[in-house]
């Protein structure tokens, strides 16, 4: 039976295997069938419908195998195709990040930006381009559009000045076109201080914290360039912005590698401290390889990730804030039904702005060719962006069309899958299951969680 | 098999044709007439865009007064109908041809027997929404009765769309807000197109799938004479007369017929005649 593996269906591999079933194989299917406590569910693929079902429609759709069309058009749920291959178009910018300082006072070892400078000598964004960065985002704004600006790196508080520069001038931009705008920075927290806390909260900044774990944990990927560890640095920084949380909002971002695998401490920790959420993401490739994580790795993040789940489950239930980031999003996007041909909007409505105003596809494709697209000057390279999203659509990638997952997916990290490929599908499958599960448990038992 | 299905998430939801539900349930197949529709009647949404009344959108009638109202709209119930609100009118005499080439004649509101014509709202008061939403405006009320007799009171329009707080300021969203018209209201006053508005509706309008001018015979002059699809005593020797609607006239289809039994007062209509058997009379 080794051959359903590849083609079969879920319940195949549920029937034949004694383990714990974890949907793990790619399946050629138009539904995702699972299970929970309170009877049978099945996600249908096409608008990430999800439904409870009696244990005989169940029965009838695992029997269908790769022919469920006439019987879902039968049972009524048949739809128009939500996404089709056309490619996206006509998508205007509405996010910009900008690598104000690629340079970084840490040294991590894992770091797609390699140390702040991209692989590249060391700089800091100039004014000038600065300014048609923002420019740019905010030229064409309507009355009531929606924007966001982002600071990253390198470590963006290394050029602070053009950081508060750049906020002011697209706050003034804004108000003049009626338009909102966000922002949001990513920071390594050893330089912050109250005076910034003070003009993030002015401005409701949503600010990221890269955290890797508690004390030493943390120090052992996230040291500064000397070897020293920054923990008690971060923490000692980071302390008076949790306090004045009341516009902005400070989270924690934990990369996993394979030396930090203890998801539930971390977030417990982290969430005591009063971090606003904590969120955790695999890496899954990084520019030497060091710290990337491989299978059986990712099989230990996704039990503590279901273990993690499992507590806010718990805690929702109860009508408790515990704002595991990763469960946070899957149920609102599965609440939603989001449906989407790409993983996210990078080379869409989100480009990333390197140093030398060069427009990249995001932050992590700053000076890279793979994600060249134009510069600020003389905007988007439209012919780039074309091919971009016309090859990136995940009807394009493989083994993604045939995915249950791939328009909850989207097929996976750009930067990642053009670097190294897909090593993560089984967990992010695992993870999406369990997901569907914990929904349905949770609209059973705090429906006031998804309809405040 | 026990077809036991429940849509969970709201893309499940908004797609879901339940079991025995046309298909004219599904957005993407709903015939989406709205005045009054097959899913939806959107005069309904008028009916609360003044606070402390409520209206009749399609005849500008005041049907109910809450308490809370001004004293002066108190009486407003009793056969009043809006006429304006601040300088925007919701009457007005409408002048057109009443035939090709004809000359522009004042175009009554016949069930009201009135010169003016009701406007339809969501055009006529779209400034009004626009602008004055959540502040108090001027309207001008007048009797169906006896015109000469009018109220003017101070009303609030009522938010029309939803708003939400956004980073502490208050945006509109797509959505209708939900004091504007209460659960159930929306699906009130459905289109009963088999029945009611088979006789109501005419030319080629999406209800009335039949022929409106049956039996037409052309005359030398240009001009044609034929019967009203409604007429009851169509046989060849019936003399060839228009009779012009009027659902009291008892020579007439009326809607009692219809509901009881439309399958007796109607016949096939072939190649715009009469087909030649009459049909079976109602006992």
């Amino acid at each position: 039976m080794s051959t359903n593996i590849q083609s079969g269906s879920l319940v195949q591999i549920r029937r034949n295997s004694t383990a714990v079933p974890l949907p793990h194989a790619p399946a050629p299917t138009s539904f995702h069938l699972f299970e929970t406590e309170l009877g049978a569910h099945v996600m249908l693929v096409n608008g990430s419908r999800v439904f409870t079902i009696s244990s005989e429609i169940a029965a009838a759709l695992e029997g269908s195998e790769g022919d469920a069309a006439q019987l879902l058009a039968e049972l009524g749920l048949s739809a128009p195709e939500y996404i089709t291959g056309a490619p996206l178009t006509d998508s205007p910018i509405r996010s910009l990040s900008l690598a104000i300082a690629q340079k970084c006072n840490l040294g991590c070892t894992y770091c797609y930006a390699q140390e702040g400078g991209f692989g590249a000598q060391e700089k800091n964004m100039s004014a000038e381009a600065a300014r048609a960065a923002v420019d740019m985002l905010l030229s064409e704004a309507a009355a009531g559009d929606s924007f966001n600006l982002a600071f990253l790196g390198g470590e963006p508080l290394t050029n602070r000045k053009l950081l508060r520069e750049c906020t002011e001038r697209a706050v003034a931009l804004a108000q003049t076109k009626h338009a909102r705008i966000s922002f949001s920075i990513t920071t390594n927290g050893t330089l912050l201080t109250p005076e910034d806390g003070e003009f993030f909260e002015r401005h409701g900044f949503a600010v990221t914290v890269s955290l890797d774990g508690v004390g030493e944990v943390h120090d052992r990927t996230r040291p500064f360039k000397s070897g020293r560890g920054s923990y008690d640095r971060v923490l000692a920084n980071v302390r008076s912005l949790l306090a004045m949380q009341q516009r902005m909002q400070v989270s924690a971002r934990v990369t996993v590698t394979p030396a930090n695998l203890f998801l539930r401490e971390t977030l417990d920790e982290f969430l005591s401290l009063g971090f606003h959420s904590v969120g955790f993401s695999p890496m899954l490739s990084s520019p030497t390889g060091a710290g990337e994580m491989g299978k059986a790795e990712m099989d230990v993040m996704l039990a503590q990730m279901i273990s993690c789940g499992e507590e806010f489950e718990r805690r929702v239930a109860r009508g408790e804030r515990y704002s595991f980031l990763n469960m946070t999003n899957a149920m609102r996007e599965l609440h939603k039904g989001t449906h989407r041909p790409y993983p996210c909007g990078a080379g869409a409505g989100y480009l990333g702005v390197s140093a030398d105003g060069g427009l990249y596809a995001c932050h992590r494709f700053v000076e890279d060719p793979a994600g060249a697209m134009g510069d600020v000057k003389s905007g988007v390279d439209v012919a780039r962006q074309a091919r971009w999203l016309a090859e990136r659509h995940v009807h394009m990638q493989e083994p993604c069309r045939n995915c249950w997952a791939r328009y909850m997916c989207g097929g996976g990290c750009h930067h990642e899958v053009i670097h190294r490929g897909r090593p993560a599908c089984d967990y992010i499958r695992g993870w999406l299951h369990y997901c569907l599960q914990a929904y349905i448990r949770l609209l059973e038992r705090r429906p006031e969680f998804f309809y405040a | 098999m026990s077809k036991s299905i429940e849509a969970k998430n709201l893309s499940a939801q908004l797609q879901y044709q339940a079991f025995g539900n046309p298909p004219s349930t599904l957005p993407q197949t709903a015939i989406s007439n709205a005045f009054p529709g097959l899913e939806m009647d959107f005069r309904n949404v008028w009916k609360r865009i003044l606070v402390g009344i409520e209206l009749h959108e399609s005849s500008n009638l005041v049907v109910a007064v809450d308490k809370s109202a001004p004293p002066e709209a108190q009486g407003l119930a009793e056969g009043y109908r809006l006429m304006h609100i601040n300088d925007v009118s919701v009457m007005v005499e409408v002048k057109g041809p009443q035939y090709v080439g004809g000359p522009n004649v004042s175009l009554p509101d016949t069930t009201f027997n009135d010169p003016r014509m009701p406007l339809e709202w969501s055009n006529a008061l779209a400034v009004i929404v626009h602008e004055f939403s959540g502040q108090m405006v001027q309207c001008k009320f007048e009797s169906l009765e006896d015109p000469t007799k009018t109220v003017q009171a101070s009303l609030m329009v009522r938010p029309f769309f939803d708003e939400e707080e956004v980073d502490g300021e208050k945006v509109r969203r797509a959505v209708i807000a939900k004091d504007i018209a209460p659960p159930g209201e929306l699906t009130q006053s459905l289109c009963s197109p088999w029945q009611n508005d088979y006789r109501e509706c005419a030319c080629f309008y999406w209800a009335a799938t039949r022929p409106d001018y049956v039996n037409v015979e052309a005359r030398p002059d240009g001009t044609s004479t034929g019967n009203n699809w409604m007429q009851k005593d169509r046989t060849p020797e019936t003399p060839n007369v228009y009779i012009v609607d009027d659902w009291m006239d008892p020579t007439l289809v009326n809607y009692t017929d219809l509901f009881r039994h439309w399958e007796k007062s109607l016949r096939f209509i072939i190649e715009g005649k009469d087909e030649e058997a009459p049909p079976p009379q109602p006992e």
